[in-house]
């Protein structure tokens, strides 16, 4: 006999109660006749089959396949017409327990029914006999249940992807904050000895003007031949050196070409940050460019200047390595990311930042090593993972890696992680080389 | 020109050395100046010998200057403690704060008369400092004598606040609670309240400048601010213009509350009894429009609480 066990956390609502039928069993004694006369009663019209039950269990079903093939044979009545049904049934019917899933029980009676269907499956609960269940019934219990979940599937997927730009959104947002941040520490800094430089300058310009004044009365008094007042001229000329005085005790006089050299050194620091932000997040979005990777870095380290000055020991060892088509600011966005990262890993003042790219015949590769404290063995399949981090609330929303791996893919690129805790950790992107500058000949040999 | 040894001295931290030859050109001629990008540097010149006042930059790659004006608070509490920072940080703030006790909070670029003035006030109290208490052993200033009857005034809608300052300081002290501007001016008014603990915002209505106000009329009175807000600009408004005490982040501990409450209370005595250390409590005026109405508006109560304490000290 077939059996199949319920599922323990199958509840009896589940469906397959609401298909149960309630059939007066026949017995396997009961004439193949007085059997064939039952299945024609109306109450049973629609149901394939009679089951045949043995005390309380079902110990198989009789079909009207079974009697038609009997009643269509020559003298078929005449000798089949009197035995038992028992010699006639399948004595293997399908057998579900009632308080199982209609999921599991649809599956168990579809990879079971002959074709055509010509049985029904019998409803038990611990073996006994309850009633009948239609195959009908129960296909078309699952179909509107496919079609209700491929409905809800469909509003999860949609509602998915709704938050997922938002959660882009969100981490555009925060890196956006960051950089902010950032950027505003890096203006605000060469802008503050910028200011108190042309204000200390202005007030010596002013003193300058007294001076000059006083001397050119000076030099007036003098020339004029005719109003020679030596008192006058001892007056002025106190004057004059006093306003001069001043002018050297103000102090800036003496400093003023360094003050001047530091102004412009900071005003050209603060252009070089504008021109560096203006590449690194170019306005024209997820826009393909050819663009150097070397130079992606450049921007992003300058961006993140701040952070990383004193903090960690930067060294470079770029190659000379051709183009790639990728958009420049999501690329940013991925070099950012990781290096925020790196920094954030490190957590003693000996702090090593290698920065290497590299090609071959067709990738671009670009690796970043920290010396932070490493990634654990059972972390280092989830980093990628939205949400995964481990830094704490508020600090860290675990997105950089999943939404910089992703936005690599979508360059047809990888990323892939290597780390010892305690010693360090390497990202390692690549990315495809532009396809006009591509190692001719090599590509089919890969 | 003064003698080298009636100047004030003046120690400036920065990280970027332009920033500090700037300001050294703008401060040299009346400080005796200590120049240095290196803080255990400073430290040890504050231990070494009485600094007036120091201005630091926030963001160093050593030390914070938060953590700075920590230690510095700890070595020399009569040193006058000024961040100039690049970028206002929430953190940096609220450490500076309940941390580092400091006197003002400067933006880069600062104004170069503005933060002349602003150092030299910070110098001629640091001066008075000096002189009204000997150095300070542990970092620690002496403690004072009774217990007086200051009251606690909690102003928040939220009663759950009320309570539970009410457990924490248990019989001590009375305990108030002003669930509006209105019923917190009246209680201002009648009783004698030493330390507010203060939401930022009660019904729709913001209490940052009552809060200053109170301030610029009764320093001796201490707030500490406990707020869900994380809008950087009214904190440095509320450390500059308020001199609040401390800034508890919402929601509350307990433990945290407590300690605070007690030394809120402590300073408050401390306050009260010494004219000298009330200075060093002194605020910038407000400007913003806003709050100049409400100001106008807690003038009147104002007159009579001064009356009361006057009557009190
Ligand atoms: N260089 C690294 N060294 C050590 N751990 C790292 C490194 N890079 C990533 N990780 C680990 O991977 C986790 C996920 O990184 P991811 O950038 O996705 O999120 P996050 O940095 O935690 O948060 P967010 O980027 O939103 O600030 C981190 O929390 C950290 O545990
Ligand atoms: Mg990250």
């Amino acid at each position: 006999m077939l059996l199949i066990q319920p599922a323990p956390a199958a509840n009896a609502a589940s469906g397959l109660a609401a298909l149960l039928r309630e059939v007066a069993p026949i017995n396997p004694e009961t004439s193949v006749e007085d059997a064939a006369e039952k299945m024609l009663e109306p109450k049973h019209a629609g149901l394939l089959c009679l089951p045949v039950v043995l005390g309380n269990r079902a110990v198989g079903v009789v079909s009207r396949q079974h009697f038609n093939s009997i009643f269509l044979q020559r003298f078929g009545r005449d000798l089949w017409g009197r035995r038992p049904v028992a010699d006639l049934m399948n004595r293997q019917p399908l057998l579900v327990d009632i308080d199982q899933s209609l999921e599991a029980a649809a599956q168990f009676v579809s990879t079971r029914m002959g074709s055509p269907i010509s049985e029904d499956f019998v409803l038990m609960r611990d073996g006994k006999y309850l009633g009948m269940g239609l195959v009908l019934d129960i296909l078309a219990a699952m179909q509107s249940r496919v079609s209700q979940g491929a409905r809800k599937l469909e509003d999860a997927y949609r509602q998915l992807k709704v938050s997922q730009s938002a959660l882009v959104q969100n981490e555009k947002m925060a890196s956006l904050g960051q950089m902010v941040a950032g950027v505003a520490h890096e203006i605000n800094t060469p802008l503050g000895y910028v200011r108190n430089n042309v204000e200390m300058l202005q007030d010596m310009f002013g003193q300058m003007r007294d001076v000059l004044a006083q001397y050119s009365i000076l030099g007036s008094m003098l020339a004029d031949e005719n109003s020679f007042d030596e008192a006058d001229l001892t007056r002025q000329l106190q004057q004059a050196s006093a306003a001069g005085r001043d002018l050297q005790q103000g102090g800036v006089l003496e400093d003023a070409p360094t003050l001047f050299e530091d102004t412009l050194f900071g005003v050209d620091s603060i252009k070089e940050l504008a021109i560096n932000l203006r590449d690194f997040s170019r306005l024209d979005g997820a826009r393909l460019a050819d663009v150097n990777v070397n130079d992606c870095l450049d921007q992003t380290l300058t961006i993140t200047n701040n952070v990383l000055k004193g903090r960690v020991e930067i060294i470079k060892r770029y190659g000379d390595v051709p183009l790639v088509n990728a958009s420049p600011s999501q690329f940013n966005q991925v070099l950012l990311n990781i290096l925020t990262n790196a920094v954030q890993a490190i957590d003693h003042d000996k702090g090593k930042l290698l920065l290497k790219t590299e090609f071959d015949e067709q990738w671009v590769h670009v690796s970043i090593v920290d010396n932070g404290k490493g990634i654990a063995a059972e972390n280092l399949k989830k980093i990628f993972d939205p949400f995964f981090t481990t830094k704490p609330v508020g600090q860290g929303t675990g997105l950089g890696l999943s939404i910089s791996y992703q936005i690599v893919r979508a360059h047809g690129g990888n990323i892939q992680v290597g780390s010892v805790p305690g010693r360090g950790t390497r990202f390692l992107i690549s990315l495809p080389r532009t396809s006009s500058n591509r190692a001719t000949g090599l590509e089919a040999a890969a | 020109m003064n003698a080298p040894e009636a100047r004030p001295s003046l120690l400036l931290i920065d990280d970027e050395e332009r920033i500090l030859r700037s300001l050294a050109v703008l401060f040299r001629s009346q400080y005796r100046l200590h120049i240095t990008t290196d803080p255990q540097a400073a430290l040890t010149t504050i231990a070494r010998e009485p600094v007036h006042v120091v201005v630091s930059d926030q963001r160093m790659p050593l030390m914070s200057g938060a953590d700075l004006l920590r230690e510095v608070r700890r070595v020399s509490p009569n040193t006058m403690r000024i961040l100039l920072t690049g970028y206002s940080e929430l953190d940096a703030i609220v450490a500076s704060v309940n941390e580092g006790e400091i006197f003002r909070y400067v933006n880069k670029p600062w104004m170069a008369a503005e933060l002349r003035s602003t150092v030299e006030q910070a110098s001629r109290i640091a001066i008075q400092m000096f002189a009204a208490s000997p150095p300070a052993v542990d970092g620690r200033t002496p403690e004072l004598a009774s217990p007086d009857n200051a009251a606690i005034l909690v102003i928040d809608d939220d009663p759950a606040v009320f309570s539970a300052v009410k457990d924490i300081v248990g019989y001590t002290q009375r305990v108030h609670h002003a669930q509006s501007l209105e019923q917190a001016f009246m209680l201002l008014e009648r009783e004698p309240i030493g330390v507010i603990i203060s939401e930022l915002m009660v019904g729709r209505e913001s209490l940052t400048a009552a809060l200053k106000m109170l301030k610029s009329q009764h320093p001796e009175v201490v707030t500490i601010v406990m707020t869900p807000f994380r809008d950087t600009a009214v904190l440095v408004g509320l450390i500059n213009q308020g001199q609040v005490y401390r800034i508890l982040p919402k929601p509350l501990r307990a433990g945290p509350l407590g300690m605070n409450i007690a030394s809120a209370l402590r300073q408050h005595r401390l306050l009260s009894t010494s004219p000298v250390l009330r200075q060093r409590h002194v605020v910038e005026q407000i400007s913003a429009p806003e709050e100049l109405s409400v100001a106008n508006r807690m003038m009147s109560f104002l007159g009579r609480l001064r009356g009361r304490a006057t009557v009190r000290s």
